[in-house]
């Protein structure tokens, strides 16, 4: 027995040493990949003649997947009804989406998959600030473009020197902490306000853009850790601070959660909540169990709540994108209804193929950052204030208008306004962004 | 005033379901010398049963009740099944199963049930008592809380105390082969223990659900919490379980009312290596006797 285990030795580590070459083999195949798909001119990873493979990270399981796990089934949509129609430069989109559970470690696994196994093209849509944050390096060094990230923090794009391949897409929280800040500042001089923040980059950014415009108006600031559900001391605290106006820069959950402790300890503020923390159908339906006339269910839970949009959402049916998003939805969706979710992974995939149209076709990594740092900023679409992408920015949407939520619906506040991170002026937009109509066919051209 | 005073109900409230997760915990360790891990998500699982009831469209109070049965029930078969084979072997075999079945129940519920936050209903109003004209952070459900912790307390010290089988189970418990000589049916008494704290935990596990959200790793840390509370009572006193997880209830929501809530679960572990310093039988331990 024990000669026998010793002559096996050798083998094993014959065997061990031929998985660790081939395992090297799969990092340097990048480059073989992309002369074996050449057909017409260059080409690169994830692309041959009739498609291009994209990927995706998202929590499809887990606390942060309600809400967030409807955001690729929208941009699957999209995708075939591209697909449908021929694809972009005769190539169909694969999109393959991994599930990270919002944590971490697992997006590193996840994320070498695609780019190592899957060979994607580029990542699309790859969602959250922490989970994001573990593969941005990776994705930098191994040359992937890694578009518009689903997180609103300033790290997708405020450093393209840094990550040239790294571009953000909706509107930056200190922006939009910006935007709000401003608009009490100027509407509600007298209003206490407190600020309700996740306590993270979200929070962060956010109080940094608020405080430009608030710093005198801030009685309290009261910080919550995700996971944590027991929020009553914060809700108290800021109660305590005698405030009149919250500021909540929170996730859905945490947006009924705080509307439920303010029951319980009597806090009748106004409320603002940011774009992120303020879907009404999914808060609603936290909330629907407390009724009792108090918090009524459905829509309107939310109702007299603050809140931003950048993007037309499913209250607004009459708007010609989400009439698209309807169809698509009709088309090609799953079961369930069209939420405002979905609608973001289709724009998402909208601008992701506006971005493969204007890099031509002979597709590569470079070109396609590049066409979308020369282009990006004066792509029509369905985002209401024109993306910053430039050499100096890879930062998304520019703006957002702030609106009150009613019976399910939201009436605006303010026109489309814009600004960038920074002491950047807030303007009125000029550029006609919002009053884009989607092209004849629904799907973008140029 | 009026923040301390809500703090404080907060963590009168909290504490309660500290107190009964505690009490659960101590009932095994006494019975079995057994830390059951497992209790989260075991009153986990039964609160999304009682959630499933409910969803059904019946009412709370049938939910209620079911997910109480079947806490006695799992009790039980987890006790009968699971643990019988370990008992008696070396302890860590014990605590690595109960850590299994932590994992396990975990994986199950997040297939069966969904892994999202779900919105569970309370018995009577969430919103806080009027007193003149100040709100103050009690809710009807809180005193109910408060209430039924207390209720069940009491029901367990009349069992123990004044009742044949209690006698009988504090018997095996003590001295198993003694009780056995005196026709004391042990394992089955193990079994009603198990079933017993099964039970208290399902308990602690919807009052702490009760008009608020869940999911599946909802109790995770009221283990913990739970954990330390029974510890600070010295894991084989229940009183002394019960006045750790109101000590700790308070405190916590102090620390995070004042200081911060990311310092939350650093002091819980906080208070719990300074009580094991100080007196590492538990504040309320009583007295060791010299041994011999």
């Amino acid at each position: 027995m024990k000669t026998r285990l010793r002559r096996t030795a050798p083998l094993v580590g014959v065997l061990a040493s031929a998985v660790l070459l081939a395992g090297c083999g799969a990092g340097g195949r990048d480059d073989e990949g992309g002369e074996e798909g050449g057909g017409g001119g260059a080409t690169d990873v994830g692309v041959t003649e009739d498609s291009v493979t994209v990927g995706a990270h998202f929590p499809l399981t887990g606390v942060a997947a309600p809400g967030y796990s409807e955001i690729p089934t929208g941009a699957q949509a999209y995708f075939d009804f591209v697909n449908a129609q021929g694809g972009v430069h005769g190539r169909e989109i694969e999109y393959i989406v991994k599930d990270d559970g919002y944590n971490p470690t697992n997006t590193s696994t996840v994320t070498n998959e695609l780019v190592l196994q899957e060979e994607i093209f580029a990542m699309v849509g790859g969602l959250g600030t922490p989970t994001h944050s573990a593969v941005v390096d990776f994705l930098r060094d191994e040359g992937v473009p890694d578009l518009f990230v689903s997180s609103g923090s300033l790290m997708w794009g405020d450093d393209p020197d840094s990550y040239p391949t790294t571009f953000g897409w909706q509107t930056d929280y200190e922006s939009e902490g910006k935007i709000i800040g401003q608009y009490v500042a100027e509407n509600m001089p007298d209003a206490k306000v407190g600020l309700f923040l996740q306590d993270d980059d979200f929070g962060e950014d956010a109080e940094k853009g608020v405080r430009q415009f608030l710093d005198d108006q801030i009685v309290g600031v009261e910080r919550y850790t995700s996971g944590n559900t027991d929020v009553a001391p914060q809700i108290t605290g800021l109660q305590a601070s005698g405030a009149d106006l919250v500021l909540g820069f929170t996730t859905p959950s945490y947006t009924a959660l705080a509307k439920l402790v303010s029951l319980t300890t009597g806090f009748t503020p106004k409320w603002f909540f940011s774009n992120v923390g303020s879907d009404s159908a999914l808060v609603g339906s936290l909330l629907e169990r407390f009724s009792e006339g108090a918090v009524s269910g459905g829509g309107g839970a939310l109702d007299g709540t603050m809140t931003t949009e950048y993007l037309a959402g499913v209250d607004q049916p009459d708007d010609p994108w989400v009439q698209l998003w309807q169809q698509v939805w009709e088309e090609h969706g799953e079961k369930g209804k069209l939420t405002n979710y979905r609608i973001y992974g289709m724009s998402q995939a909208y601008t992701f193929v506006q971005a493969l149209q204007a890099a031509g076709e002979d597709l590569t990594r470079e070109g396609l950052v590049e066409a979308l740092q020369e282009s990006g900023a004066d792509f029509a679409g369905p985002h209401l204030a024109p993306y910053r992408y430039g050499e100096d920015s890879h930062l998304g949407i520019s703006g957002m208008r702030l609106v009150e939520l009613t019976g399910g619906s939201s009436e605006p506040l303010t026109p489309v306004l814009v600004t960038d991170i920074g002491d950047a002026p807030i303007e009125e937009d000029s550029s006609g962004q919002a009053d884009d109509a989607p092209p004849e066919g629904g799907v973008p051209t140029e | 005033m009026q923040q301390l005073l809500n703090t404080l109900l907060g963590g009168l409230t909290l504490g309660m379901v500290y107190a009964a997760f505690a009490l659960a915990l101590v009932m095994i360790w006494r019975s079995t010398r057994i830390v059951n891990f497992a209790q989260a998500p075991m009153a986990m699982v039964t609160t999304f049963i009682a959630l499933s009831v409910i969803d059904a469209g019946h009412s709370y109070w049938l939910g209620f009740a079911a997910a109480l049965l079947s806490g006695l029930v799992l009790g039980a078969v987890v006790e009968r099944v699971l643990v019988r084979p370990v008992e008696g072997g070396p302890e860590i075999n014990a605590v690595i199963l109960t850590l299994g079945l932590f994992i396990v129940l975990h994986a199950l519920a997040s297939v069966i049930f969904g892994n999202r936050f779900r919105s569970f209903p309370a018995p009577f109003g969430v919103r806080g008592i009027e007193v003149g004209d100040t709100t103050i952070a009690l809710t009807t459900s809180g005193v109910f809380t408060i209430l039924a912790v207390l209720a069940v307390m009491g029901l367990l010290v009349l069992l123990f105390r004044f009742t044949d089988i209690g006698l009988r189970m504090r018997a095996a418990a003590h001295e198993p082969e003694v009780a056995r000589l005196l026709g004391v049916r042990v394992g089955r008494m193990l079994t009603l223990g198990w079933a017993l704290a099964s039970l208290v935990g399902s308990l602690a596990g919807l009052l702490i659900a009760s008009g608020s959200l869940v999911h599946p790793s909802y109790m995770d840390s009221v283990v913990v919490y739970g954990f330390v509370a029974a510890v600070l009572g010295g894991l084989d006193s229940p009183l002394g379980a019960v006045l750790g997880g109101l000590l700790l209830g308070l405190s916590l929501s102090l620390v995070s009312g004042y200081v911060g809530s990311q310092l939350v679960a650093l002091a819980a572990l906080g208070i719990l290596v300074v009580v094991l310093l100080l007196r590492p039988g538990g504040l309320f331990a009583p007295a060791a006797a010299r041994r011999v």
